[in-house]
């Protein structure tokens, strides 16, 4: 929330977080030059996401969560793409909803459009390499993203808040079994949705899953 | 959204986005110069308080209903904070309450309700469309800006999508169960995932129609006694941060 993190974590983290921004903005402008209605695309993606966190998902325990989409988003659109379309997400979750908050936005982008979306796409190659089925490589991408995404904030929490008895790593440990809780089985859950969803789009639309180099292009049949 | 109903139904609506945004910026400078102390960091988050509701006319009601979900989080985060957990004498963990653990949770309740009060100031009485326009001005990069307006400009056709889907499938019985629900929101998303790329080219098509050069530009909300009211809003913010400085080295509250 706004105001939560000490002044020199917060100014820390968003200098952490501006190079994978910048590089993402490089990276969409290239796009854009390349195909114009890229700039479309990347603007409705980002209400997608936006509204996607709205969404209520029911947890493996019983209770509810909302999903986080960096996993859908990343396999879909990329890691680069993933960190202006994070940070814009995010803004507007502050100043629309006052959920995180501007001097929070540096931190929060570095754990969920960096970490997480870099998270989701480095797993969904490394199984596609080792040819493991499409499906669990989809799983294990949407679910380790977004564990990676709350060990990171718990990482940031621990560095900004050490314990007095046992510093950085009892504080650590306390963070992660706090959210561990809750989001272990969302990780769970968003890691079936996101299967579910790839399940539809590979059925109804393969297509646009070839030209997002998602699926690999069918091969000729004699 | 109820801080979408604030932003354009507000007393201060018609003013300068700047001056609200230099408040804004103050309240947050006086949120962590006044952090050391609470009673300082209480008085920042009073002033800003009576600023949005006594001044711009926000609704009590409205206002704590859009505070509650991060009280609530900072209410958590603050039990978690105060308590330290380390092995006991002898075996098992023990949970202690400490001094400088209180000390590190007075800091972080003071800091976190005045920013939460200058963040809500700003959003509760500008809408983003006049935020938009002032990060243009701030030389936001234009791709950015891009993502933004057509983020905000589509992200209620999205929500209208999904409502009306949703309805659909709860109709069918789609939510009856645990393995319904996850079907039904696995189909939901796939769904509104194509509507991306149906969406985007819509929109493309119709930029086409208008000689779309790229950059997608609006003409701004013209804001009467905009620089009188920068400066206003300068000053005051200004006052403030120098308010929450001073009330935190010392002076009486």
């Amino acid at each position: 929330m706004e105001g939560f993190l000490p002044v020199a974590h917060a100014v820390g983290w968003s200098i952490a977080s501006a190079p994978f921004v910048a590089w993402g903005i490089r990276s969409v402008n290239r796009r854009i030059r390349a195909n114009p209605e890229q700039r479309m695309l990347l603007g409705v993606a980002a209400a997608f996401t936006f509204v996607l966190s709205a969404l209520k998902l029911p947890s493996v325990t019983g209770s509810c969560s909302h999903p986080t989409g960096t996993g859908l988003g990343a396999i879909l659109f990329g890691p680069a793409a993933m960190a202006p379309i994070g940070a814009v997400v995010l803004l507007f979750q502050a100043l629309l909803l006052a959920h995180g908050g501007l001097t929070t936005l540096g931190a929060n982008i570095f754990s969920m459009a960096v970490v997480g979306p870099f998270a989701a796409w480095g797993v969904f190659r490394l199984a596609q390499a080792l040819k493991l089925p499409f499906a669990l490589g989809i799983f294990l991408a949407a679910s380790l993203a977004d564990l990676l995404t709350y060990v990171t904030t718990s990482v940031q929490l621990a560095l900004a808040f050490p314990d007095p008895v046992g510093g950085f790593t009892a504080s650590f440990l306390k963070f992660a079994g706090i959210f561990a809780v809750a989001q272990v089985p969302l990780a769970i859950s968003e890691g079936l949705l996101t299967v579910v969803i790839f399940n539809a789009l590979a059925r109804f639309n393969p297509q646009e899953l070839r030209d997002m180099r998602v699926l690999g292009t069918p091969e000729a049949k004699a | 959204m109820l801080i979408e109903q604030s932003a354009y139904a507000n007393r201060w609506r018609t003013v300068a986005p700047d001056a609200k945004g230099l408040f804004a910026l103050g309240g947050l400078v006086a949120a962590f110069a006044a952090a050391g102390r609470l009673e300082a960091a209480l008085a920042v988050t009073a002033a800003v308080v009576a600023a949005t509701v006594l001044g711009a006319r926000v609704p009590l009601g409205l206002y704590l209903r859009v505070a509650f979900p991060a009280l609530l989080f900072l209410a958590v985060s603050a039990l978690s904070l105060a308590l330290s957990v380390d092995r006991a004498p002898g075996d098992g963990l023990g949970v202690h309450v400490t001094g400088a653990g209180l000390d590190q949770v007075s800091r972080v309740t003071g800091r976190s309700l005045a920013g939460l009060a200058a963040l809500l100031f700003l959003v509760l009485t500008t809408p983003l469309t006049d935020l938009i326009v002032l990060a243009r001005r701030l030389r936001t990069p234009e791709v950015l800006l891009d993502i933004m307006v057509l983020c905000y400009r589509t992200l209620f056709v999205f929500s209208g999508a999904l409502h009306d889907m949703r309805t659909a499938q709860a109709a069918r019985l789609g939510y009856a169960n645990s393995r319904l629900t996850f079907r039904a929101l696995g189909d939901l998303t796939a769904n509104l995932t194509l509507q991306i790329w149906q969406r985007a080219h819509a929109l493309h098509q119709a930029a086409l129609a208008r000689n779309s050069d790229g950059p997608l530009r609006f003409l701004p909300t013209p804001h009467p006694h905009a620089r009188r009211h920068t400066l206003l809003g300068g000053l005051a913010g200004a006052l403030l941060a120098a308010l929450g400085g001073l009330l935190a080295h010392g002076g009486a509250v």
